[in-house]
């Protein structure tokens, strides 16, 4: 056996920039991490390219009754289950291992590790979901050109790249928030994916005015306006405000989750 | 190693209690767990050794109580990693991260240089597998990963819960090795297991705990005289006369259904002296054998006093002919 104390060297006290490069470490580390940005990458940027491709036509003659504007970042709608997953995973995989003792015995105080985390996976969202709106764009808008409908990448359209990214970014914390919360994978998933997928269009069924607020205000729905040049959805509210509301939604829920994970057992 | 000498080092718990619903895991138990030696943390399984683990590192909160590591809450370590390394549960790592990586994340997170990465995994030999995904490791190096993990900051307390579960007869004398070697650097190891023949070989100190609450508190070997049961075994064709006459000299005589008929358990006396006094009495002796239990009937008596209700007698008898 070698010999065990290799002189113990001075270490300094590690504060929060330690827990963000440990968290870094962990989600680069896994495989798991590089299929689902690379499938977020794929299907935003193929979605939004295939919209365009099919569309364009269409769009370019007199009965469109939709704008281009709407199918630019049209891959939109499919890529946020990827940003789901990977938020969800870098939590509750730690829950699923007993891993997350290990990490909470390195690191005892429990809001460093919290935002450690959220803050690497909403920048590697933000990074990813930007530049695949914006290759979205370029692809997508090479058909829209040659109907000669193309979009010059200013005003709401610049703004809805990064809102892509701002979007996905706020995807993720939301998961990692409700992760910490249910600390269960399936369970977490599945909830988070109701609420971003299904519950944000059935609650179109509430009557009057109730109905148009509450889906105003459903977390997908007031997040995804700030990516998109022209909404879908002409009843949500403008993209500023709209992202207003689901920033204030997903910090709320990881408020909750930094109570939880201070208050409970590892 | 260097030590600073201060008065608490070590591991120390106060009134140390934790309920889990109208369940109480741990109740009220104080012990000390001194540097130098290693400190077996010996009890049947669900009698609160992982829980007491678990609140010695702030995983989980006490319900009263404290304890203290080297003097303070472990929470308020300024490098958590140099004072506690532990060893929690095997596997407990992602499946699809690489064991470098595992012990780089771990490292990052106290500021430990990543060189220490390499001399750790040199440590528990898995030097040469450290690229293969933990996934695929066996138990065994599961394990090793886990032990490499508790010494990345070099830590003076270890708290290695259950380190020999499922290893291989050379695994467990690797961990026996490595723990008196932690011991004897100065640090303070705290071992946990059910494995009462396990502990006998690794540890000093004995603290034996049994449905939460503390059954014993000593040195190994207080502990053998203390709870370790010896006799004499005695078969001869007429086991009532020879009875008789070993209680007329004051002797602890038993008597005992065995394999091969009657035969009595005799304590008080050792077996030569015995033969000389049956001998004497003209009483033929067919067997006299000196019986010594194991450190394991040890445990079986002293839990079986305290811990099942319904199964006391049998756990006795059981200690007592082994």
């Amino acid at each position: 056996m070698s010999t065990l104390v290799h002189g113990r060297h001075q270490l300094a006290q590690p504060g929060f920039a330690a827990a963000l490069h440990s968290e870094r470490i962990k989600l680069t580390s896994i495989r798991s991490t590089w299929w689902t940005l690379a499938s977020l990458l794929l299907i935003g940027v193929g979605g939004t390219v295939l919209l365009c491709a099919l569309n364009a036509e269409w769009l370019a003659s007199p009965e469109a009754d939709e704008a281009p504007g709407s199918f630019i970042t049209g891959g939109l709608m499919l890529s946020p289950v990827c940003a789901v997953i990977l938020g969800t995973l870098a939590v509750s995989s730690e829950y699923g291992t007993g891993m997350m003792r290990s990490t909470l015995a390195a690191t005892p105080v429990r809001g460093r590790v919290l935002v450690a985390k959220a803050v690497v996976v909403a920048a590697i969202l933000f990074v990813v979901g930007t530049v695949t709106a914006l290759l979205g764009y370029v692809g997508g808008n090479y058909f829209l050109d040659r109907e000669g409908i193309g979009l010059a990448l200013e005003g709401d359209v610049a703004r809805s790249m990064y809102g892509y990214g701002l979007f996905m970014a706020g995807l993720g914390l939301l998961s990692v928030a409700v992760a910490f919360i249910l600390r269960h994978t399936a369970l977490a998933l599945s909830l988070v994916l109701a609420l971003v997928f299904v519950l944000n269009n059935l609650v179109l069924l509430i009557p009057g005015e109730t109905g148009q607020w509450v889906t105003k205000l459903m977390p997908s729905n007031a997040g995804m306006v700030i990516a998109t040049p022209v909404p879908f959805n002409p009843f949500l509210l403008d993209a500023w405000p709209s992202f207003g509301v689901f920033a204030a939604e997903v910090a709320a829920l990881l408020l909750v989750a930094w109570a939880v994970l201070r208050r409970r057992d590892a | 190693m260097t030590t600073t000498h201060g008065p608490a080092l070590g591991i120390r718990a106060r009134g140390l209690t934790k309920t889990f619903g109208s369940k109480t895991a741990v109740n009220g138990i104080d012990f000390a767990v001194e540097p130098g030696r290693v400190t077996g943390f010996l009890g049947p399984n669900g009698a609160g050794k992982s829980t007491t683990m678990r609140m010695i590192l702030g995983l989980d909160a006490p319900t009263s109580g404290q304890v203290k590591v080297n003097g303070h809450h472990y929470a308020s370590s300024p490098v958590p990693l140099r004072e506690i390394g532990a060893l929690l549960e095997a596997h407990a790592v992602h499946p699809g991260r690489s064991a470098r990586d595992h012990l780089r994340w771990l490292a990052a997170s106290n500021g430990i240089p990543t060189t220490r990465v390499g001399e750790v995994l040199e440590l528990v030999g898995l030097d040469s597998v450290a690229g293969q995904r933990a996934g695929r490791f066996s138990l065994g190096m599961g394990q090793r990963l886990g032990i490499a993990a508790a010494m990345l900051g070099d830590p003076s307390v270890l708290v290695l819960d259950e380190p020999v579960n499922g290893l291989d007869p050379e695994g467990i004398r690797w961990v026996r090795t490595f723990a008196r070697q932690l011991a004897d650097e100065g640090r303070t190891v705290f071992v946990s297991s059910h494995l009462m023949t396990e502990m006998a070989l690794m540890a000093d100190h004995l603290i034996v705990i049994g449905q939460g609450t503390i059954l014993a508190d000593c040195s190994m070997q207080d502990f053998m005289a203390d709870h370790a049961r010896s006799f004499v075994r005695v078969k001869t064709g007429d086991v009532g006369a020879a009875a008789e006459i070993l209680a007329a000299n004051g002797l602890d005589v038993g008597r005992h259904h065995g394999a091969s008929g009657p035969e009595l358990h005799v304590q008080g006396l050792d077996a030569a002296r015995i033969g000389e006094l049956l001998g004497r009495h003209g009483v033929l002796l067919h067997e006299l054998t000196l019986v010594s239990s194991s450190l394991e009937d040890a445990f079986m008596t002293l839990t079986a006093d305290s811990v099942e209700y319904s199964a006391h007698g049998q756990a006795r008898q059981e200690a007592g002919v082994r």
